[in-house]
């Protein structure tokens, strides 16, 4: 039973594939330009046998991760802080706003400069990344924090301080999570990204390479190892969002 | 504590400057005297600054004028001598009703099989047993307002502030609940004050009656409870309750209409 539903959710990504192995057997598009899914699947397969993907992926999984969770450690704490002093509000918001819908990315040459080409700058790269959307939900959920929840727990005899891990806190959860979710794949996106830029291993520099050496079966399964890699954080992080609010409506049909 | 005191409202006048406009009078040099034990109704329009009063004692508001003091002094800060219930509950959705009721309990120190047993006896006050494990998003308003309720008189308050508790519930499960809150009320015989716009509501339920104005909010009227409040519910229709509903109404309404032409 469950296996018919997966096959039934993953029937417009089977259908894409079907296509593309038309496609490409019926010969209507070069090899090069598109190579068969089988062609893609051997790479694949070959990358997985070799320990390639897991270096590769392991790598740019650890990049990604320690980047985003300094992101979290930091952007968290300093979105509550924002939201909660007006010193620190009016000193930060047009800092947010100006490099909110900036390109992050373009900072790549002077994290390079000032952390050297390994692990560092990629990491410090992703941290800046993605610390603006965390930043930002940590802000908007603290300040949506319903009043009457304040109220209540100080009436029961709560201390100010107490309040903000007893309400705060878990009331602002859901919103977090949210700020973090979207912060998880920008994450693994500019640890790609970074490491197509600056070339060696990971799979961003697998790709480079690929694509260095016109080598498009290995760029197609870079892109597949890529979206599975992705495809394993996002899941995780839904799984986990589903046990930090077992309480919340969201989980809770009436 | 001294018993008779009860609250003593003196001269308060409260003032608020909304994001766009003039400052706003809401309330304008009230002074009210409730009695320890009383069941107090604040009735009047919205926009009449009744919550704003009520919010005023239990000290969630800076009183900007005059003072409120109780038996255990002036107000300034919430404490769990006042004890409060929201119109939307306001209970802590991240926690079970067990774990909402034991909250006000463990931050007065009382832990363990102590605060189990206490939540238990104020959930079984308000028939909430059986549900002690499910989360608020689970229960109904009307449950979800029982649990408020016993969360509020776990901690044992002198005094009860409802801020229009069972106005988000159908007409059914308020005359319960309404029913209900007498009942604990006269058990445990604690100061309530109760704000509502119901008319039959605040006869119902008070001993005495604010009524208030339209903004600027001040007390128009003070109404003493003339019937017979006896346990019997039969007392919808009595006709003292009707005369004392159309009495009160006839005070109420000019307000009404006032508010109405102040755009609430």
């Amino acid at each position: 039973m469950g296996v018919l539903r997966l096959v039934l959710r993953m029937s417009p990504v089977l259908a894409l594939l079907a296509i593309w192995y038309i496609a490409t057997s019926l010969g209507m598009i070069k090899p090069f330009l598109l190579p068969a899914p089988q062609t893609v699947a051997m790479r694949l397969w070959r990358d997985i046998a070799t320990g390639q993907f897991a270096l590769n992926a392991g790598l740019t999984m650890y990049r990604a991760l320690m980047g985003f969770a300094i992101a979290c450690l930091i952007g968290v704490p300093a979105g509550m802080l924002i939201a909660s002093d007006r010193t620190v509000r009016w000193f930060c918001e047009p800092l947010i706003s100006v490099g909110f819908p900036m390109p992050k990315i373009a900072f790549l040459p002077v994290f390079m400069l000032w952390f050297g080409v390994y692990d560092l700058s990629k990491i410090v790269m992703v941290s800046f990344a993605a610390i603006f959307t965390v930043v930002a939900a940590a802000e908007a959920g603290t300040r949506g924090v319903d009043r009457v929840l304040l109220w209540s727990a100080r009436s029961m005899g709560a201390s100010r301080a107490a309040v903000f891990w007893d309400v705060i806190l878990p009331a602002a959860m859901p919103q977090f999570l949210t700020g973090i979710q979207i912060a998880l794949p920008v994450s693994l996106i500019t640890a790609v990204a970074a490491e197509m830029l600056m070339g060696g291993a990971g799979l961003g520099g697998a790709m480079l390479a690929a694509g260095n050496y016109a080598d498009s079966p290995g760029v197609f399964a870079g892109i597949v190892e890529t979206s599975l890699v992705g495809l394993l954080a996002v899941g995780g992080m839904t799984q986990l969002r589903r046990r930090l609010l077992r309480w919340h409506p969201e989980f809770n049909p009436r | 504590m001294n018993d008779g005191v009860g609250i003593e409202i003196e001269r308060v006048t409260h003032g608020y400057t909304p994001k766009r406009g003039r400052p706003m009078v809401a309330l304008d040099d009230i002074s009210l005297s409730i009695p320890a034990h009383e069941f107090h109704a604040l009735l009047g329009p919205s926009g009449c600054g009744k919550s704003t009063l009520l919010f005023l004692i239990g000290g969630f508001q800076k009183i900007q004028q005059g003072r409120i003091h109780t038996a255990h002094g002036d107000v300034c800060a919430p404490g769990p001598d006042r004890g409060i219930v929201f119109q939307n509950f306001a209970l802590f959705p991240w926690k079970t009703v067990i774990e909402n009721v034991r909250y006000g309990l463990e931050k007065k120190g009382i832990k363990g099989s102590e605060a189990e047993q206490t939540a238990k006896h104020f959930i079984d006050l308000v028939h909430l047993n059986g549900f002690e494990r499910s989360y608020p998003a689970q229960l109904s308003g009307g449950m979800q307002q029982r649990a408020a309720i016993a969360r509020t008189l776990a901690i044992d308050p002198d005094i009860l502030l409802m801020d229009e508790p069972f106005g988000a519930l159908d007409a059914q499960t308020r005359r319960i609940m309404q029913e209900e809150l007498l009942a604990i009320w006269r058990a445990t015989r604690k100061t309530v004050v109760f704000v509502t716009h119901d008319v039959a509501e605040a006869v119902y339920l008070a001993d005495t009656i604010s009524v208030m104005s339209a903004r600027p909010g001040r007390i128009k009227r003070l109404v003493h409870a003339s019937f017979n409040r006896s346990e019997d519910t039969a007392v919808f229709k009595s006709p003292e309750f009707t005369d004392m509903v159309e009495h009160v109404w006839d005070m109420v309404r000019d307000e009404v209409d006032e508010a109405r032409r102040q755009g609430h």
